[in-house]
């Protein structure tokens, strides 16, 4: 053999050992835990390895372009909060530093974009041209700063609720609305689903009876008062219990509201405090999770003493109360990740869940079903030419071809899933049709007798191979750019098997024909 | 064993007419189908959960398949056995409505139906379930037609960019057309839903029968010899090239149908009909147009 002329056959060889070495060997993929019992580098993604995807709308519009000048934005936000009547929570202000102007976000499904731009008018805030607000300037969606901040948020919170191979990413469909994805492999959808539903903002909220008789609340601990969160444990004033250590200006918080308010006097000890509910007398802590009260409890006289003797910086420990200890997990998740800046619309939300058995079972049987497609294709191929020595390159270099595109698809960490099975079967497909045609191009009209002449006709048939694969290039770069799930996958793997078939296999195919036609 | 040849075909029995006709009158059945499709359903093809919207669950259970639709507190459209040689569970695939929501259905089934085993940890009732919103689907049902209409007219560009004469670039562009149509008709006579998959499908056709039509133009077009010798030639590549891969397709849509997986079953199917398809379009309609195109008329004796 002459390594020259041969060159194509052994960059293939050396191809097909780097793609051996990064398939099977343990750890040369970055990132991979080669411990787990795999026999290969190559990642499944949920369809062949179980697990839960979801994919949801975030709840929101915007006013892009408002004018902020000379307005007070806490004062605003109220005033907007007030005029909706919706959570100060539904509404975010962004404004830029120098300018002055900035975005309004409203994430709330009970008001329209009418109502918005009403509202927007009634505080005061313009146009950055200085006009009112219409109907039409209030978009639907919310930021791409909102959108990255839910998706950082959401990776926190797997992290911290043990998903850690689970991910969240933002997701663009071509009519350009946009979605939030996340990703759990191994995992159920409830779980997904009650992470997601949740924006996750705790509160400790102090309820006590106002001047004038009615009923008045006062925020105690927030997320940013809090230094440190503990695990999930059974309480003594509610059935489970997260126990959270306050930081210095969280504890001077505490200190003074219940001082202020009578709860280390007459309040301690409330009799009316207990379960879920809000008291309509007496002194209690609530603990509220997205506007809903999860427990509520009195304060022990015990630490009231220690509160009132101003002490409690000291040792500034506190519990945050739950029902079950699902809620408590997620109390704890939610205190740790911080909270969604927007929630996620649950109407809108699409769900693919797979069980690992079943996944599995997909992952044996479509490896079975390629292999049985393969050897459907020898056969015919050895029907058709009743030659080995054409017959026996041809299927093995339409193997190199996939041999080489998994190896790909394992060194750039894609999780593999049936619609690129269903890509690499297309692969093996136009590849065997394309050796075909090299094979009867070089064959007919007799032997080759030179180089030459074997030289000319490859020409020929690389012609229509090169049509070809420019065809199915161009068929499948739509699917391979938007964003139509499943599908782009499949595009992906089509695209890059017909290059490396262009490049790498089918001309080495040409040179081991060549090697085996003109010997003879 | 007998050795698979090409069959050879004596072109000049027939006129360019009575080639094209079949195909046309195949293709014209096809969009009536479709026509008629899309007067009674308002969609000129069946489409599936990916596209409409709902909710699919793949369900273990040892409740019998009559009593399944019980279970639920909504409407379920259709149960389908799955059948898979490796497990001897019963399967089942119940789909429901664009209304209906996911994870109560999920838990309704957990609840309602009886588990294979008696340890409820060990066999999971639920094996998969996929929901799609409404608005999810319609957002993908436009992408997907998207990216069929680019995948097409980017097809058409090259054809006629690679040719540069306008009857045999229209011929390959007529008969991938054909191509994709044929199958669509059949796949609502015979019950498949369009999904993702069989999107992926005909994607797969456009470029599957271009090959053959680019082969047998450039034989007949850019290649020294007359118009049957090099016909024949085009034929004897063109149809072992198609033969191989619906016999590769053939054999992949019968095995993923008896492991049950859907996806990989109607991609093959759909593949065969389209590839089988492709057969006729490229040997009767293109060949009839190439040949008035390079022959003129030629009288059928």
């Amino acid at each position: 053999m002459n390594v020259r002329e041969n060159w194509r056959v052994f960059l293939l060889a050396a191809m097909l050992i780097t793609s051996g070495v990064v398939l099977f060997v343990p750890g040369v993929v970055g990132g991979s835990d080669g411990g787990n019992n795999q026999i290969s580098n190559l990642q499944y993604g949920i369809q062949l390895d179980g697990g839960t995807r979801l994919r949801a709308p975030v709840v929101g519009m915007t006013a892009e372009n408002v004018d902020f000048a000379g307005q007070d934005q806490g004062q605003a936000r109220q005033a907007m909060a007030d005029n909706l009547s919706i959570p100060t929570a539904d509404i975010y202000f962004q404004v830029g530093r120098d300018t002055g102007v900035g975005t309004v976000e409203v994430f709330n499904k009970s008001v329209d974009q009418s109502e918005v731009a009403t509202t927007l008018n009634q505080v005061g805030l313009r146009t950055s041209d200085g006009g009112q607000f219409s109907e039409s300037d209030i978009r639907e969606g919310v930021t791409a700063a909102t959108r990255q901040q839910i998706v950082d948020t959401l990776d926190q919170k797997l992290a911290e609720s043990g998903l850690t191979a689970g991910s969240a990413r933002v997701a663009t469909t071509p009519q350009g609305r946009n979605y939030i994805v996340v990703e759990a492999p191994n995992q159920g959808a409830e779980e997904l689903e009650r992470l997601v539903a949740q924006r996750g903002s705790v509160e400790l909220v102090a309820r006590y009876p106002g001047d004038n008789g009615t009923m008045e609340e006062t925020m105690l601990v927030a997320r940013e008062g809090i230094d440190s969160i503990g695990s999930p444990e059974r309480g003594d004033t509610s059935p489970y219990q997260v126990p959270v250590v306050l930081n210095q200006e969280g504890a001077e918080r505490f200190t003074r509201v219940l001082n202020e308010n009578e709860f280390t006097t007459t309040g301690a000890g409330s009799a009316a405090c207990g379960g879920a509910e809000k008291n309509d007398r007496g002194y209690c802590l609530l603990t509220v999770v997205d506007g809903e009260v999860a427990s509520s409890h009195s304060l022990a006289p015990s630490f009231a003493d220690i509160i009132r003797a101003n002490d409690f910086s000291d040792d500034p420990r506190f519990v945050m109360g739950a029902q079950s200890r699902s809620e408590a997990e997620t109390i704890a998740v939610s205190l740790r990740a911080g909270s969604l800046r927007a929630p996620l619309d649950t109407d809108g939300r699409q769900v693919y869940t797979l069980e690992p058995a079943l996944a599995d079972r997909f992952k044996t049987n479509s490896l079975i079903t390629g292999i049985i497609a393969v050897l459907a294709v020898s056969g015919v191929v050895y029907l058709r030419y009743g030659e080995s020595r054409v017959a026996v390159p041809m299927v093995l270099t339409a193997l190199a071809e996939v041999v080489l595109l998994l190896a790909f698809v394992a060194a750039v960490r894609l999780p593999l899933d049936l619609s690129h099975i269903a890509g690499l079967i297309a692969v093996i497909g136009t590849g065997v049709d394309d050796l075909i045609i090299i094979a009867d191009e070089v064959l007919a009209e007799g032997d080759v007798s030179s180089a030459r002449v074997f030289q000319s006709r490859f020409r020929k048939a690389f012609w229509v191979i090169g049509a070809a694969a420019a065809t199915t290039i161009i068929a499948m770069s739509p699917l391979a750019v938007l964003s139509l799930g499943d599908l782009r996958g499949f595009a992906i793997v089509t695209i890059l098997g017909v290059l490396i078939g262009v490049l790498v296999t089918r001309p080495a195919y040409g040179d081991i024909l060549r090697t085996l036609s003109i010997d003879e | 064993m007998s050795k698979f040849e090409v069959p050879e075909i004596d072109y000049t029995r027939y006129s360019n007419r009575q080639l094209a006709a079949v195909p046309l009158a195949v293709l014209a059945v096809a969009l009536v189908v479709l026509a008629g499709w899309y007067v009674m359903f308002g969609t000129p093809v069946s489409l599936g959960t990916d596209f409409t919207g709902g909710t699919e669950l793949t369900v273990q259970t040892d409740t019998p398949r009559g009593e399944i639709d019980q279970a639920f507190e909504a409407e379920v459209l259709s149960t389908q056995r799955v059948r898979d040689p490796t497990s001897n569970n019963p399967t089942y695939v119940a789909t429901f409505g664009p209304e209906t929501n996911g994870s109560a259905l999920g838990q309704q089934a957990t609840n309602n139906l009886e588990p294979v085993c008696s340890n409820p940890e060990e066999c999971d009732i639920v094996l998969s379930r996929q929901t799609v919103s409404p608005a999810f689907a319609a957002g993908a049902q436009n992408t997907a037609l998207l990216g069929l209409f680019v995948a097409f007219a980017g097809m058409s560009l090259l054809a006629f960019g690679l040719f540069r004469t306008f009857v045999p670039s229209a011929a390959i562009v007529i008969s991938a057309f054909s191509d994709i149509v044929i199958p669509l008709a059949i796949m609502n006579l015979v019950g498949i839903e369009l999904s993702l998959g069989t999107v992926a499908a005909l994607l797969m056709l456009v470029g599957y029968s271009v090959d053959s039509d680019i082969l047998l133009n450039n034989h007949i077009l850019r290649r020294s010899g007359g118009f049957y010798e090099s016909t024949k030639r085009a034929m004897d590549t063109g149809v072992t090239m198609t033969v191989t891969s619906m016999s590769a397709m053939a054999v992949m849509a019968v095995t993923a149908t008896l492991f049950g997986i859907d996806l990989m079953a109607s991609i093959g199917l759909v593949l065969v009909l389209g590839l089988a398809t492709d057969l006729m379009n490229t040997y009767m309609l293109n060949l009839s147009l190439l040949r008035w195109y390079r022959l003129e008329e030629v009288t059928s004796e």
